[in-house]
């Protein structure tokens, strides 16, 4: 049972390059000082490509102690959304270029919502994908579900596990700093991608595993109000999901392991956006569970 | 559970349970070199977990935190020791049909006893949380160490 990061983004070369040479948003846009990131609905951003630097990035996963690294689209720039000529080169290049990293790098597959189909899930699965991930908008109500519906049905019975990641903010005031949309609309949308799972998701894909980024937004932990507006409360002991710790720290994650318990937690880290999270609090052998035996089940086909 | 349990209710619900083999017996397993677990329920106001013993495996003093809870054995024995200061422990041993509480005060150890290996059923009500571990130096004095559920119920070599 490796320890393994479930929650990285690595952007490999050939991603950037693309990214750098579209005309519109999602792109990269050099500058005197360096690079900058533009997104639909947030303000450009300073972009270092160090950061995404594989050799740099595997040496910090073994200073880490990881042994396996999930490496997931980044869903925020909104690239699934786009038109599928548009999006499939884009995501074509980030599964192959983390497919020729190598261990401890694998990628979690993304689709093209537009043109979502289960042999898409099939191809991605066959090319070494670790599973498949969706922005949590894609999975937020009863429609976007029946929408998606096919695609999750062929990786449930494929045995392999969802990965919901937030997507694009929508537009905002460019006014607006950087950590706004981590703050509200993230949050907002893996809630509300968890209580639509809960309410019709689980009941149509009973053996899907899913794992839910940055612990669903803290969904779990609001689930009195939940049973007090009669809503379907049971969702936190459901036993094919798992939340990964990404973002949080020994507060959240104490009051998650309470509320879910300690075998549906799992190590992710959202580096380079974030540092993998301090949880020696918790003790070694919710670590041991977090990093190594929870990882393990989720990823069993 | 629509409740919190308190201790006569966790000793019926794991009295029950014992009494249903069919429902745990197929995770009964045992391991020489340390207890193995297996949660059987858990919602928000209990979690039940099965625990095989062997080899005089002991889980030192601890306490449960907020937690009371109950314990059935369903085969073979083991022994509950209460911690008691200048003093021999308070012990008894409960046998295949007996069962015990505690409550969230409650400091105790469960040692298995015998030469059959035994299973047991607990319940924790609410559900298990935070623990405290106690080391009884050799000068005496008493150290308490907070550990999460983990450390007891999901150990590092489950």
């Amino acid at each position: 049972m490796p320890v393994t990061d479930v929650h990285q983004h690595l952007w490999p070369e050939s991603l950037l390059r693309l990214l750098a040479a579209r005309p519109r948003a999602p792109r990269l846009r050099r500058h005197a000082d360096g690079w900058e990131l533009e997104l639909a609905g947030e303000a450009p951003e300073r972009f270092d490509t160090r950061a995404h630097d594989p050799v740099r990035r595997a040496k910090l996963a073994t200073r880490d102690g990881l042994e396996r690294v999930l490496v997931a689209p980044s869903a925020p720039l909104g690239i699934e959304g786009l038109p599928a000529h548009e999006a499939q080169p884009l995501l074509d290049a980030f599964h192959q270029g983390v497919l020729e990293l190598g261990a401890p790098f694998a990628p979690w597959g993304s689709v093209a919502l537009a043109a979502a189909e289960p042999r898409a899930v099939d191809a991605l699965l066959d090319l070494g994908a670790a599973g498949l991930c969706l922005p949590g908008a894609a999975l937020a109500g009863p429609q976007q579900l029946d929408r998606v519906g096919p695609v999750l049905e062929r990786l449930a019975q494929r045995g392999a596990p969802l990965f919901v990641h937030p997507g694009p903010a929508p537009s905002t005031d460019a006014r607006l700093p950087s950590w706004w949309p981590p703050s509200t609309s993230y949050v907002a949308e893996m809630q509300a991608a968890w209580l639509a799972w809960a309410a019709w998701g689980r009941t149509a894909h009973p053996q899907l595993k899913v794992v839910w980024a940055m612990l669903a937004g803290c969904a779990p932990l609001q689930h009195e109000r939940l049973r007090a507006r009669s809503g379907p409360a049971n969702a936190i002991h459901d036993d094919r999901s798992w939340y990964d710790v990404s973002s949080y720290g020994p507060h959240a994650v104490d009051a998650m392991l309470r509320v879910v318990g300690v075998d549906r937690l799992v190590l992710g880290s959202d580096r380079p956006v974030a540092d993998p999270p301090a949880l020696a609090s918790l003790g070694e052998a919710v670590i041991h569970a977090i990093a190594r035996v929870n990882p393990a089940a989720v990823l069993a086909r | 559970m629509s409740h919190d349990l308190t201790q006569p209710e966790l000793e019926q619900l794991v009295r029950e349970l014992a009494a249903e083999p069919e429902r745990w017996r197929h995770l009964v397993q045992h391991r020489p070199d340390e207890r193995t677990y297996a949660e059987l329920h858990r919602d928000e106001h209990v979690a039940i977990w099965l625990i095989c013993w062997m080899n005089d495996h002991d889980t030192g003093y601890h306490d449960h935190d907020l937690s009371a809870g109950a314990v059935a054995v369903t085969k073979g024995a083991v022994r509950e020791e209460r911690l008691v200061l200048g003093g021999a422990p308070a012990a008894r041993t409960a046998k295949a049909g007996e069962a015990f509480t505690f409550g969230p005060a409650d400091i105790h150890r469960v040692s298995h006893v015998g030469t059959e290996p035994a299973v047991t059923i607990h319940a924790y009500s609410p559900p298990l949380w935070r623990m405290g571990a106690y080391e009884v130096l050799a000068t005496g004095e008493l150290r308490r160490w907070s550990l999460s559920y983990a450390e007891e119920l999901r150990p590092i070599g489950a």
